[in-house]
């Protein structure tokens, strides 16, 4: 069973390591050789198990970062191959020993390996063998490096640990002890924070110096360690890595052994450790080394979060198709989060016949892809991947095992494209509709495409308008490669490249010319391979960024933001200004009635003034004019009335509707109706209840207010009624001849009186004015002041509520918005 | 065989029918109206294109339209089929940007008139011997046609090399599809790298289904796979339906290779022979002619009922909004009537003044507040069913089009209307109460302006101003005041009636401005059965 794996290099050391307990006790020891070799580096790290621990725990990272130097570094020697022939064999030995389920393609895996080990080990051998299990062992749960190599590891232990309790019997309880304790230390080793990538070479030593049969014990501790950390989401990792999953996936679906098959099935096993890693390095801040895996960086998490925040402000307010779209991006992102962060998933699309699938396997080196002359020739997508590890993004993507491939190893291309996982698209203009559902689907998912277009269909219609334009926001992930070149003679290849990228230019597609970011637009030839290799560094560059998936879904943070764009912002003020507050009030006024009832308070105190200081003639003649008028009493009748909706109704609703439509100009459509929604119920009610206020508020309580001066006009009205009294009768004395006759007194007194009486009347109704008005004012105010605030209270507050809250989710959108973030 | 004669009724009633089609218009966004829309000028395009132009005269030379996408070599293989440049070729897209049609000399003067392509301007260049440049002196038209007359093509047969069909200019698109209207032949270009294309193959199950003479070739084939893509071609088109269509493979040549000169003459012989055979022999140019001219026929039932259907239900969507409008007037009409009745314009400032009224409020006074308030009533009234109508046509997609929308009465435009009409009726309410006393042989006349503020809160203000009826019999006694009740209550009635029915005409303006109609509907229907009749 672990020879399946064995092909690759990367397993040889994992099952050096792995295995190592059963080659030192069983039989080989190259590995326990070089281990030994090696502990005097490391010795004085040759710590206890507790301190050792979070070495073995950590080291996974590092050693990826150290494998990979070796990769390169080291050149393929002599006693490498040894080594790796040794771990094959070990590995070989210990798969067959162990498996006890020993599938029929387990053998014929077996019989691939050296073919495989032929093409890819090389370059890689050498650290196996040279620089010791321990970078296996390191490798095995890290999420840097060759991926493939620790993307095996968790099967390899898989296999390994069987194995090794079967196989090698004495040893069964001392590794489950081993394992055991490294499990609690892995656990513990976690929280150690950072370490730095140089400590965790210097550290592996000193783990690889504890007893060999503890390495294997380690790496399950590590995994068991990492587990536990990995719970709350585990839930998403579902049992990878676990020892039964893997291999019925496995056995169901890698039943053929052909070797581009073989990778994933050790992926499936891989998650487990990719996805603990990929999860754990959040859990670790900050700090964590720069290969972490898929985390999105401060500003796009930020940004995300915003989305998120905002879809849940929003949600009873914007109805939910609109919201679905940045649903679906924040579903997608949680999604590829969770996936690997090393890989990057880079699709192929393009029109029938411009060559997606020959430069799919251009770039694979193997035939995978059908190639032909009939159109449409690729019907269903077929993923590709560089290196282990990507069962996970590729399962996303909906692709059935049987369509899974690997590429030809080759030591420049892994060098370059680790990491890579190329999905060859169907095409997307043919008549076949369904290809074109499949691409539209898959696009949304993949980090990265490559638009392969040719001489003869770049311009078209449904490319540019379809996808190029809608998908211009990603040019940072996107590739546009002008295929067939060999067609199209001399410097013609150049011009139709000026066209295509005017055309990209006029999609609004931002070139990635002049360092500047954008598309990378290329001319190749798939088949004579010419511009091949541009492409190739080209990609090479961009998986090694391994920036792609979150650039993408910037850039689909930024697609779903601008196409919310009208539901949050309209480019224009928003809020109730201070003169449409007024004018509320002015209405509500209006409707209550309070001018009408000022001026009648007003009027009515001022003539009770006039008949308090008025001339008593005038009062008698008043009184006689009102005895003789009988019916003119409505005054009292009237006001016996109930008050039953004394409040305008219309004036009520017209002010509400002014104030809704004042409130919510400006605003996006569903927050305009959702000011207008809560003004409307806001007032509901509120004629009745300023019915009742009118009722209440209507006059100043208690009697009206008199002034000082008033006794003593009435003092002086009297005096001057009474001068004419006396003039009057002293007059009728003088004429009855009671009196000495002294015309001038009385005449002057009644004068006096007569011309007097009117004066003062005149006198108080012009002092009275002032008074009047503000009694009347002070009536009007009140009732304005009653309708105000209960106006106020039912109709502005709501209403300005839901302003704060449109204001918020504007605030929030702004941080969606930001534009310059989540590049990272 | 079927052949064409002329008929002048059969002409005259096709007339009649194109002049329905151009009169059909869907303005209202619904979802098929695009659709109907390009129907119709499809329609249009080859009746008055091909249609006509080929009854009136069926000895015109034949028009074969080279169509296909981008990148198909369509000007190379009209090049080439010429033999000499005529149509601009070339790497960049798209290359063809002025439609080239080629002639005989002596066929030029078919196709100098408006005979066919009427709308195209005419861009004629003579042909200048050995001058290349000539391909560059096609001037930048926005709509024209340039013609070409050579010796090399056959007499009775005019090629017409079209923009592409799936243009990223759209422009060109519609263009395209014009000019493929007004063909005889369609000669469709597809590729081997482009044979499953989803455009060309829309275009062909078009030709099949106008049952179009059609052509179709399949260019740019590496010759080492000639065979095997000329089979899978050949096995779509039968599976398509169009088995027999004509099929002829140009394979690439070094020479093709993107407008870099002609093709030799032997890789067109094919098409070419089969063109000239079908211009100059009379028979099959009878059946070319007459196919396409029958299936167009044939195709114009089922596309003058689809247009018909279009129509209706345009129709259907213009009526129901009309009704949303009726339904939300007719409700606040009813309501506005309700409150007169109950007296709800006597309340606030106008129940104020009424209040004070003989003591500390004048007449005059009390009759601006019963004014205002009414005016206030009905503007109310108004703008609820102008929010109701929004609702309605909010959820309605007919009513999702920019002239619509932007209804044109603004609500400040509909108080100062509301305004005017309330005072025009305060003013008639005056002479009426004016009348009234004049007629009284009292010494003592009232006041008129308190007689018309007394009816006026009599007639608004419902229960609550009993009293004032009492004052105004006082006045002008029990039957001047049931006189001037009645008459002043009419004029009420007309006045609210009067503005209420002028918001809703308002509002249905820019519906109707739209003239949407049952007509178009029946005169289609009409003008195709007269022609069913005819043929």
């Amino acid at each position: 069973m672990t020879a399946v794996t064995d092909h690759d290099h990367t397993d040889h050391k994992h099952h050096m390591s792995h295995d190592n307990p059963i080659d030192s006790t069983g039989s080989v020891d190259p590995p326990g050789a070089m281990d030994s070799a090696q502990d005097p580096s490391g010795s004085r790290g040759a710590v206890p198990a507790g301190t050792g621990v979070p070495a073995g725990g950590r080291r996974p990272h590092g050693a990826g970062g150290g494998a990979d130097d070796a990769d390169t570094a080291a050149g393929a020697s002599g006693d490498t191959r040894g080594g790796t022939e040794a771990g094959t064999t070990a590995g070989t030995t210990a798969g067959e020993t162990a498996v006890a389920k020993a599938e029929a393609m387990a053998a014929e895996r077996h019989a691939r390996v050296p073919e495989e080990r032929r093409t890819g080990e090389p370059a890689r051998v050498p650290e196996a063998g040279g620089q010791k299990e321990r970078h296996g062992l390191g490798r095995a749960p890290e999420a840097s490096g060759g991926e493939e190599r620790h993307a095996r590891v968790p099967e390899d232990r898989r296999n390994g640990e069987p194995a090794r309790v079967r196989g090698a019997g004495g040893e069964t309880e001392r590794q489950a002890r081993a394992r055991e304790t490294a499990g609690q230390d892995g656990r513990g080793a976690r929280v150690p924070g950072a370490a730095g990538d140089q400590e965790r070479p210097a550290r592996g030593p000193e783990a690889d110096a504890e007893k060999t049969w503890q390495a294997p014990a380690r790496s399950a501790g590590a995994e068991a360690g990492r587990r536990p950390s990995a719970r709350p989401e585990d839930a998403e990792a579902p049992g990878a890595g676990r020892d039964t999953d893997p291999d019925g996936e496995s056995g169901e679906a890698w039943d053929d052994g052909l070797i581009a098959r073989r990778v994933t099935e050790s992926n499936a096993a891989a998650l487990a450790a990719e996805r603990a890693i990929a999860l754990d390095t959040p859990a670790r801040g900050p700090g964590g080394h720069a290969p972490a895996p898929l985390a999105y960086d401060g500003a796009l998490r930020s940004r995300l979060d915003a989305l998120r925040e905002l879809v849940g402000l929003s949600r009873t307010r914007v109805d939910s198709r609109t919201l679905s779209e940045a649903g679906r991006v924040l579903d997608e992102a949680a999604a590829r989060r969770k996936l690997s962060g090393r890989h990057t998933v880079v699709a192929i699309a393009g029109a029938t016949g411009s060559g997606k699938s020959q430069l799919f396997n251009t770039l694979a080196g193997v035939a995978i892809s059908e190639t032909g002359v009939r159109r449409p020739t690729t019907a269903a997508p077929i993923a590709c991947s560089w290196s282990d590890g990507a069962a996970s993004l590729i399962d996303r993507l909906g692709i059935p095992g049987r369509l899974r491939r690997r590429p030809l190893h080759s030591a420049e291309a892994d060098g370059h494209l680790r990491g890579l996982v190329l999905i060859d698209l169907p095409d997307h203009d043919s008549a076949a509709v369904e290809h074109r559902e499949q691409v539209d689907r898959i696009l949304k998912l993949v980090d990265a495409v490559i638009w392969v277009v040719d001489p003869e269909k770049y311009a078209d219609a449904m490319l540019h308008e379809r996808y190029l334009r809608p998908m211009a926001g990603h040019a940072e992930v996107m590739f546009v490669v002008l295929n067939q070149i060999d067609r199209l003679p001399g410097e013609a290849a150049d011009q139709v490249l000026d066209d295509l990228r005017r055309l990209l230019d006029e999609d609004g597609v931002a070139l990635g010319e002049y360092g500047e970011p954008g598309a990378t637009v290329l001319a190749l030839s798939a088949l004579t391979g010419e511009g091949v290799g541009d492409l190739r560094d080209a990609l090479g560059h961009f998986v090694a960024e391994r920036g792609a998936a979150a650039r993408r879904v910037g850039a689909d943070v930024d697609a779903a933001a601008a196409q919310l764009r009208p539901v949050y912002s309209t480019g224009r003020p928003v809020g109730l200004s201070e003169e449409a507050r007024e004018d509320f009030a002015d209405r509500l006024a209006d409707a209550v009635g309070a001018t009408a009832a000022g001026e009648a308070a007003e009027r009515a105190w001022l003539r009770n003034a006039n008949r308090a200081c008025g001339t008593p003639w005038l009062r008698l003649w008043r009184w006689y004019q009102k005895r003789g008028g009988s019916t003119t009493g409505r005054l009292q009748v009237r006001a016996a009335q109930p008050d039953e909706e004394a409040t305008a109704r219309q004036g009520v609703e017209q002010a509400v509707r002014k104030v809704a439509d004042h409130a919510s100009a400006g605003l996006p459509a569903p927050w305009a109706l959702a000011v207008r929604e809560a003004a409307v119920r806001g007032s509901q009610g509120l004629s009745e209840a300023l019915d009742e206020l009118a009722g209440r508020a209507g006059l100043p309580p208690g009697r009206p207010p008199r002034p000082g001066w008033w006794p003593v006009a009435v003092l002086v009205q009297a005096s001057m009624t009474l001068l004419q009294v006396v003039g009057g009768l002293w007059l009728a004395g003088q004429i009855a001849g009671v009196m000495a006759p002294n015309l001038g007194v009385p005449v002057l007194l009644m004068i006096c009186g007569i011309v007097g009486g009117p004066l003062v009347e005149w006198g108080c109704r012009m002092a009275a004015r002032g008074p009047a008005r503000r009694y009347g004012m002070d009536a009007e105010r009140r009732l304005r002041e009653a309708a105000a605030s209960c106006g106020r209270a039912r109709v502005l507050d709501p209403v300005a509520a839901e302003l704060l809250r449109y204001r918020e989710v504007r605030e929030q959108y702004a941080r969606v918005v930001r534009t310059g973030a989540g590049v990272g | 065989m079927v052949t064409l004669d002329v008929r002048p009724q059969l002409l005259e009633t096709l007339s009649a029918l194109r002049d329905r089609v151009a009169a059909a218009r869907f303005p209202l966004p619904l979802a098929e109206a695009p659709r109907a829309r390009a129907n119709r000028d499809e329609l249009l395009a080859q009746l008055d294109d091909y249609l006509l132009p080929r009854l009136r005269e069926p000895d015109a030379p034949l028009l074969a339209v080279v169509g296909g996408s981008t990148g198909a070599g369509k000007s190379t293989l009209v090049n080439s089929l010429v033999g000499r440049r005529v149509s601009e070729a070339g790497v960049l897209r798209p290359t063809t940007r002025t439609p080239v049609l080629v002639c005989h000399p002596e066929d030029h003067h078919w196709f100098s008139d408006a005979r066919v392509l009427p709308d195209l301007s005419r861009v004629w260049v003579p042909h200048q011997e050995g001058a290349d440049d000539l391909l560059s002196s096609g001037e930048e038209q926005a709509r024209a046609l340039r013609i070409e007359t050579a010796d090399t093509v056959p007499r009775g047969l005019a090629l017409l090399d079209a923009p592409d069909i799936d243009s990223l200019i759209a422009d060109n698109r519609v263009l395209a599809a014009e000019l493929l209207c007004a063909a005889d032949v369609w000669v469709m270009v597809t590729t081997a790298a482009r044979y499953a294309d989803a455009v060309p193959w829309h275009l062909l199950r078009t030709a099949k289904e106008y049952d179009v003479t059609l052509v179709t070739v399949l260019d740019r084939v590496p010759h080492q796979v000639v065979s095997e893509v000329s089979r899978q071609y050949g096995a779509l088109l039968t599976k398509a339906g169009l088995g027999d269509v004509p099929r002829f493979t140009v394979p690439e040549l070094p020479e093709s290779v993107w407008g870099a000169g002609l093709l030799p003459s032997t890789a067109v012989a094919a098409l070419r022979t089969w063109l000239v055979h079908h211009a100059q022999d009379t028979g099959a140019r009878r059946q070319v002619t007459a196919r396409t001219a029958h299936g167009l026929l044939d195709s114009l039932k089922a596309r003058t009922t689809e247009l018909a259907n279009a129509a209706a239900a345009q129709y259907a969507a213009a009526l129901r909004l009309t009704s949303a409008v009726d339904g939300a007037y007719d409700g606040e009409h009813a309501r506005v009537r309700s409150r007169l009745q109950s007296g709800a314009v006597l309340a606030g400032d106008a129940l104020k003044r009424w209040r004070a009224f003989p003591l500390d409020c004048t007449a005059g006074e009390l009759l601006d507040a019963l004014v205002e308030s009414l005016g206030a009533l009905l503007l109310c009234s108004v703008m609820a069913a102008d929010e109701r109508v929004d609702d309605s046509w909010r959820r309605d997609p007919a009513a999702a089009t920019p002239q619509l929308a932007g209804h044109g009465p603004s609500p400040e435009s509909a108080e100062h209307r509301i305004g005017l009409a309330v005072r025009r009726w305060r003013r008639e309410l005056e002479e009426y109460a004016e009348d009234e006393v004049r007629g009284l042989e009292r010494s003592t006349a009232p006041d008129p302006e308190a007689v018309a503020a007394l009816v006026a809160t009599v007639l608004l203000g419902g229960r609550r101003a009993r009293t004032a009826g009492e004052g105004l019999a006082q006045r002008i006694g029990a039957h001047g005041a049931l006189r001037l009740r009645d008459r002043a209550g009419r004029l009420l009635t007309d006045h609210v009636d009067r503005v209420m029915h002028a918001e809703r005409e308002r509002r249905l303006a820019p519906l109707d401005a739209l003239g949407v109609t049952a007509e178009p509907q029946v005169e289609l229907i009409a003008a195709l059965s007269v022609l069913q009749k005819e043929r």
